[in-house]
């Protein structure tokens, strides 16, 4: 479909597709039933998960809520730009996404070498273990979608190019779902212990 | 850029300061769990019916968002 007139009411396109939202819904229940486990065993040891999640940088977390927000933000304008006919302009804000991607990258791995370097790993405790697995696993999207986000703006700036609205929608979804499921790691890991 | 969007954007980051603000204020409770949780579905909202612009979509997209994102939480919170 290449056309900038998408009817989003019909049940059958959603902003970004169908097959983008069934990924949507099967990750946010994935890492939803990992956050539920998690809270389980918090729980069951409180006193363990508040004196790690103590050494958790809490700084760390607003700023890498604002770097994707704020990449999130310009992905919604790139958008909104792509359907205005502004192309330039739309792959402008595509790359301001990626810085924002980009910064989150940077800081969660200064994050990642603290953690290493005090000695905390995945074995530590079970606390660690969901920090790890949650977080790794998160940042994994994360690189996904800037790599989709290099390969769409690619696409939509060259000659010729086919790349229609739902190609940048498709992408946008993707993008979007990486801060949804930050918005629930974040307070969970970070915050609630 | 449109004005919702930006202003969207200003809520959000509020919204994240503030939840930060909170949580070093406050000790653990139950109290405090909710309302970050609380604020967090707020910030997951505005970012999928605005950002995602699932405000747009047919209401099975927005049941099913707010269901999921609704069972989640309470099994968080409760």
């Amino acid at each position: 479909m290449n056309t900038l007139k998408i009817n989003y009411k019909s049940i059958y396109y959603p902003p970004g597709g169908i097959l983008m939202w069934i990924i949507i819904f099967l990750e946010l229940i994935t890492f939803g039933m990992a956050l539920l486990a998690f809270v389980y065993y918090g729980k069951e040891q409180p006193e363990l998960f508040h004196q790690s999640r103590l050494q958790l940088n809490t700084t760390f977390g607003v700023i890498n809520t604002i770097f994707l927000l704020t990449s999130g933000f310009f992905m919604a304008n790139s958008v909104l730009e792509f359907k205005n006919n502004n192309r330039l302009k739309s792959s402008l804000y595509f790359k301001l996404t990626m810085l924002g991607g980009l910064l989150f990258l940077i800081l969660k791995s200064v994050e990642y070498y603290h953690k290493m370097e005090s000695g905390i790993t995945p074995e530590t405790n079970v606390f660690f273990a969901f920090y790890w697995l949650l977080t790794a696993f998160h940042l994994i999207h994360v690189i996904m979608g800037l790599v989709i986000l290099i390969w769409t703006n690619y696409g939509m700036t060259k000659k010729n190019s086919d790349t229609g609205i739902d190609d940048i929608e498709a992408c946008a979804a993707f993008w979007h779902m990486c801060d949804l499921i930050w918005l629930l790691l974040f307070p969970v890991l970070y915050l609630i212990f | 850029m449109k004005k919702t969007l930006f202003i969207t954007y200003g809520l959000l980051i509020v919204l994240t300061v503030s939840t930060a603000l909170i949580s070093n204020t406050m000790s653990v409770s139950r109290i405090l769990i909710i309302l970050i949780m609380g604020l967090s579905v707020l910030k997951f909202l505005l970012v999928s019916f605005e950002f995602m612009d699932l405000k747009k979509a047919h209401s099975f997209w927005k049941v099913s968002l707010i269901l999921v994102l609704g069972l989640i939480i309470l099994g968080i919170v409760v």
